[in-house]
């Protein structure tokens, strides 16, 4: 696995927050290799630094050190269209993530029209289509969808640009458990039409097993231990934290 | 006519809008329902289109030229026949003059809030959005405005630029900016880190798209509320300067140079700087009513998310 040419590379990545004159380091040197088609998860509890990875991926958060590689180059800051076209983020709070004053519609062509993409009735359509959606509720605004129907929609504008890498943060922990496992299923069955690579993150070790064929399991900011998706179904964990954490979501896991 | 309207009605409430349009209508008609269950906010609407008609039809509804002096009937109390509210001290109807002030109390009003309110707006947003030395910079300039009173900076104004109603609107537009740009700035901190702005940035819009696609629809409805709140005030400086002889000029009825001409004989014809008080009242309150009731619908925080 190593050895395939990696699509995300990082090395040796901190992030570096400054507090009212406090540094806070929320990442202190991650390193992670996610291949081409592939799923990776990120587990750890909150505050462990997994969500700020992937702002640090998209520019949002100030990288200190280390480097980040899409394709094997490394981005560019700021990120730029290039980036946008190839790395898109689904959030984790659908409720936040969505303008409240824009339809569907408005939300969903934004980003044909910042890459100047025409026959955008077309595309909105077949993006609703795609998530699962019906075409009716494209003139609709937030207020007027549930929690799952808004991260549908939120799912369908990061698949607009037909990027390569999706980043997942958390997309389901804010959702019903009825509405998580639809969530969940929709993503996988995109990632196989277009074969999309996932690097995804959660608290929910269930999720990840269910999701991801490697984990990256982080504490405090660093990384911990890194499994296969064999090493974690059979509990063929090295470190103690990897082993509680995994203890403490094995229950669910054994029913999925 | 009961088929129509109530299909029309029903096309107002459908949930799955055909085109942006609807949508945009059956936003604005949810708007309006939740706005007319307020009776007070409703007389605020009422005192508004009322001053606009007037306004409008302000040369059929006047009984006489505002300006033609009739110094025969100077001083007519109110109630006097073809002379309801009385006549001034040149003979001239104050009915007709209060008509007819009412064109340049709107004429103020819209020119100030087509100006001040977006200067503020574009400098709060981008401040706002940028923070930094931009910030800085910009917001000191807002300081430097609003640490002078509004009135005394635009005497200051107008005694620069002469006196007269253009230069009157200048000086109020100049001085009524800030608040609006402290307001923008303020909306603005609270939706710049959030994800559907870190999500419009990721899909690699530039600032400009950011602020005027994404911030500023945001913002609009705090700016919009300060905006009625404050169209009284902007009324009150005007007549201010008129009353004040630096604002519009003689024989031109505007409602303060009403109020200043009759100051002269205040006690014994008590009617001639009453009648436009009431009127600058009246106007002043309806603004009022009406931002309040705005507030309750256009409030994002109480209209639920």
């Amino acid at each position: 696995m190593g050895d395939v040419m990696a699509l995300i590379e990082i090395e040796n990545l901190s992030v570096t927050f400054n507090a009212n004159g406090r540094r806070v380091r929320a990442v202190e040197a991650v390193s992670l290799k996610v291949g081409e088609k592939a799923s990776f998860g990120l587990v750890g509890e909150s505050g462990s630094g997994k969500s700020t990875i992937l702002r640090a991926i998209c520019g949002l958060a100030p990288v200190s050190a280390g480097r980040i590689r899409i394709g094997g180059e490394a981005v560019q800051s700021p990120r730029g269209k290039a980036f946008s076209a190839q790395v898109q983020m689904v959030f984790q709070d659908p409720y936040a993530s969505l303008h409240p004053r824009h339809t569907v519609d408005r939300t969903l062509s934004e980003p044909l029209a910042i890459h100047g993409i025409g026959d955008r009735d077309a595309r909105v359509m077949t993006a609703l289509t795609d998530v699962g959606l019906p075409t009716s509720f494209r003139f609709r605004y937030p207020h007027q969808l549930s929690g799952g129907q808004r991260q549908r929609v939120a799912i369908a504008r990061a698949l607009m640009l037909k990027p390569q890498i999706l980043l997942l943060d958390e997309p389901t922990s804010a959702l019903d458990a009825s509405v998580q496992a639809e969530v969940l299923n929709l993503l996988m069955r995109l990632r196989e039409e277009r074969g999309l690579t996932f690097l995804m993150v959660s608290h929910d070790l269930a999720v990840i097993d269910h999701m991801c064929d490697r984990v990256l399991v982080m504490q405090n900011g660093r990384a911990v231990e890194e499994l296969s998706r064999t090493a974690l179904a059979s509990a063929q964990m090295q470190t103690d934290y990897a082993r509680s954490l995994f203890a403490a979501s094995a229950d669910r896991m054994l029913e999925g | 006519m009961t088929m129509a309207s109530s299909s029309w009605s029903t096309w107002l409430r459908e949930p799955n809008p055909a085109s942006r349009l609807q949508s945009r209508l059956v936003q604005a008609w949810l708007s309006w329902l939740r706005f007319r269950r307020n009776p007070l906010a409703m007389i605020g609407l009422a005192i508004s289109v009322a001053l606009v008609l007037m306004s409008i039809f302000a040369p059929l509804l006047a009984p006489y030229d505002p300006i033609a002096q009739a110094l025969g009937n100077r001083l007519l109390p109110p109630g006097t026949p073809g002379h309801w509210m009385g006549t001034d001290d040149f003979g001239r109807d104050i009915w007709s003059r209060i008509l007819f002030g009412s064109r340049i109390t709107l004429y103020i009003v819209l020119l100030v809030i087509l100006t001040a309110p977006v200067v503020g707006l574009i400098i709060g947003t981008v401040a706002g959005y940028f923070g930094g030395w931009i910030d800085q910079v910009l917001m000191r300039i807002t300081d430097i405005f609003l640490a002078f009173p509004k009135l005394i900076l635009a005497l200051a104004l107008v005694a620069v630029l002469g006196p007269g109603m253009v230069n009157a609107v200048l000086a109020i537009a100049l001085t009524s900016w800030p608040p609006y740009a402290r307001v923008a700035r303020a909306e603005t901190l609270t939706v710049r880190n959030s994800d559907y702005i870190a999500a419009v940035k990721l899909q690699g819009a530039g600032a400009m798209r950011v602020i005027l696609g994404h911030v500023m629809p945001m913002c609009l409805p705090s700016v919009i509320i300060r905006v009625t709140l404050d169209m009284a005030g902007v009324i009150l400086t005007a007549a201010g300067l008129g009353f004040l002889g630096l604002g519009v000029q003689p024989p031109m009825p505007e409602w303060g140079l009403m109020i200043s001409a009759g100051r002269k004989f205040l006690f014994e014809q008590w009617w001639v700087a009453t009648m436009p008080g009431l009127a600058i009242f009246i106007v002043s309150l309806g603004f009022n009513l009406l931002g309040d009731g705005l507030r309750d619908v256009l409030d994002p925080r109480s209209s639920g998310r």
